[in-house]
């Protein structure tokens, strides 16, 4: 369907096709994003030169980056345990979402109060935990990291799915009553797919949590290489440049994540309104 | 009609909210009896019972009161065997399904091997003209083309009754009137028999063999008026005194029940 609707821009190469893939409203975005991005970065590099600001308080993005050509090996190496951590705690957290909605939307009566407590459990600081899962796993055991990033994304993806599974048209209930259809072709046939859209909100929300929860968790302590132990060393020593590399390449793997799941709903779900906008 | 009813409705009441200082009495003495191969419409101002007595009919909803058979089964039963097909208002579609995927859905909860739903689902579309949007979403669809679907859909398994709950209420007068047109010619093809809901009297006369005009309040059937106007009904049909002289004759009626409750 989306090759056939979607008129694929007149670039080649893998990039491009990338690129293609995802929705009209981020495509026509791109290029005013990357105009902005460099414009941010040209006046950041210019207030830093005019102001003559010490390079202990804001580095130029020239030195950011010569920082990391310079050590580009270990930051990547970093990169590698990072991406690895927040992966994990991603896919955790939704399983574990989507499992517990599953069982609540069964039982209706408990999933209200069940999901008031949900909301209220992710007003607290969930990254506070950190130390406590450092304590329980191992400071340098992936799931010290993976576990908070889970518990991060498990809430969103909890309330979001039983809100999508419980949220059903009534009109297509009343369609599958007419058709005598049993509980389990209506789960399959409508509450399911219904939840997909929700589903996909929450993990777009989460691909971003897990990657805060994983480098917040990462400056307490954790594995010789990994972003958050790299920042917060440089940091100490301090090589504010390596610093600020580090935390460049942090955003770069939210945006990243970002990305992907985006990219994944699509695949998933070529029918779903909110990627319709190509027919305009 | 002299041959057995293929629908029969015995002194059905249908009280909302009962026992409760809310109550609404929203059928009141029904009795009717539809044969098959009729075209039935109900018509009736809103909030007359309308959709309630034909969800009734459907099993969607049971009766306080009364008697309902369907196919010579309770309407329990004739849901399970899935005798009817069903249209709303809105088309219903479901987002996620092609086109033909959507059609398919009766014969998919009925269990009908793949082959098979497909085949059926693509004659259905041929008969509702859309054979080549088979593979489209619903959201590239107009309105009237995803009623079209709908209709489509209700008929795949095929149902030998046709439940239709203002089916082209929410289309605008062109599609509506072109929409009329298709609607008889696909009921002189499939041979079902069809119970109508309209508030639209022009509608109602158009399409009917018999409207049962249904007043409000409770709601009660008023008059059931025979419309021997002849089949086919074209375009032209709409412009002859007979229809016109139909049109008049309905709308006396209907008014005559609303005022004969008005004053209460
Ligand atoms: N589920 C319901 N609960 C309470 N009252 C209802 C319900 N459904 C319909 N009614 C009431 O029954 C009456 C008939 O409604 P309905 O059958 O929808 O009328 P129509 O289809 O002719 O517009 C109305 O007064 C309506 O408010
Ligand atoms: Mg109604």
């Amino acid at each position: 369907m989306s090759a056939a609707t979607a008129p694929a821009p007149a670039a080649t190469g893998r990039g491009a096709r990338l690129l293609a893939l995802l929705p009209a409203r981020y495509r026509k975005q791109a290029l005013p994003v990357a105009v902005t991005a460099l414009l941010l970065l040209g006046s950041w590099q210019l207030a830093v030169a005019v102001f003559d600001i010490p390079s202990f308080v804001l580095p130029t993005p020239t030195t950011i980056v010569t920082a990391f050509f310079d050590d580009v090996g270990t930051i990547m190496a970093a990169f590698h345990v990072t991406v690895t951590a927040v992966l994990l705690g991603l896919l955790l957290g939704a399983v574990a979402g989507v499992a517990v909605s599953l069982l609540l939307s069964r039982f209706a009566s408990v999933s209200a109060p069940v999901l008031s407590a949900a909301v209220l459990l992710n007003c607290a600081p969930i990254v506070a935990l950190a130390p406590i899962f450092n304590n329980w796993f191992g400071v340098t055991n992936v799931m010290s990291k993976a576990g908070v990033a889970a518990v991060m994304v498990f809430f969103p993806v909890l309330v979001n799915t039983t809100r999508g599974l419980l949220q059903v048209t009534p009109l297509h209930l009343e369609i599958m009553e007419s058709l005598a259809a049993r509980p389990r072709q209506v789960a399959f046939g409508v509450r399911f797919p219904n939840a997909l859209p929700y589903v996909f909100n929450a993990l777009k929300l989460g691909s971003t949590l897990a990657v805060i929860g994983v480098i917040v968790s990462e400056y307490f302590g954790g594995p010789a290489q990994a972003l958050g132990v790299y920042i917060a060393s440089q940091a100490a020593l301090p090589r504010f440049d390596y610093a600020w590399a580090g935390i460049f390449v942090s955003g770069a793997l939210g945006l990243l994540m970002f990305g992907a799941v985006t990219l994944l709903e699509r695949l998933l779900m070529p029918w779903h309104a909110s990627l319709h906008e190509e027919s305009d | 009609m002299g041959e057995p009813a293929i629908i029969s409705v015995r002194d059905v009441h249908k009280v909302f909210n009962g026992h409760t200082d809310r109550a609404v009495t929203a059928l009141q003495d029904i009795n009717l009896d539809i044969g098959p191969g009729e075209f039935v419409s109900l018509l009736g101002p809103s909030g007359c019972g309308k959709s309630t007595l034909l969800r009734v009919l459907a099993d969607l909803t049971s009766p306080s009161q009364g008697e309902v058979t369907v196919n010579g089964k309770t309407p329990r039963a004739a849901r399970a065997d899935r005798d009817y097909g069903m249209v709303f208002q809105q088309a219903g579609l479901f987002d996620w399904r092609s086109v033909q995927r959507n059609v398919e859905l009766p014969l998919q909860v009925a269990g009908a091997p793949k082959d098979q739903r497909r085949a059926k689902a693509l004659e259905m579309l041929e008969l509702v003209r859309l054979g080549e949007f088979a593979k489209h979403f619903p959201w590239q669809l107009s309105g009237g083309m995803q009623q079209r679907v709908a209709i489509a859909r209700a008929l795949s398994a095929d149902p030998s009754i046709l439940f239709m709950d203002e089916p082209l209420g929410a289309l605008d007068e062109m599609n509506r009137e072109r929409l009329q047109g298709e609607l008889l010619r696909i009921w002189t093809d499939v041979r079902t028999t069809v119970v109508f809901v309209t508030h639209s009297i022009s509608e109602a006369v158009f399409l009917s063999s018999r409207v049962v005009v249904m007043s409000a309040r409770p709601g009660r059937i008023a008059a059931s008026i025979d419309v021997d106007l002849p089949y086919p009904r074209v375009a032209e049909t709409r412009t002859t005194p007979e229809f016109f002289a139909k049109v008049k004759e309905v709308r006396q009626v209907l008014h005559a029940a609303e005022s004969e409750q008005a004053p209460a």
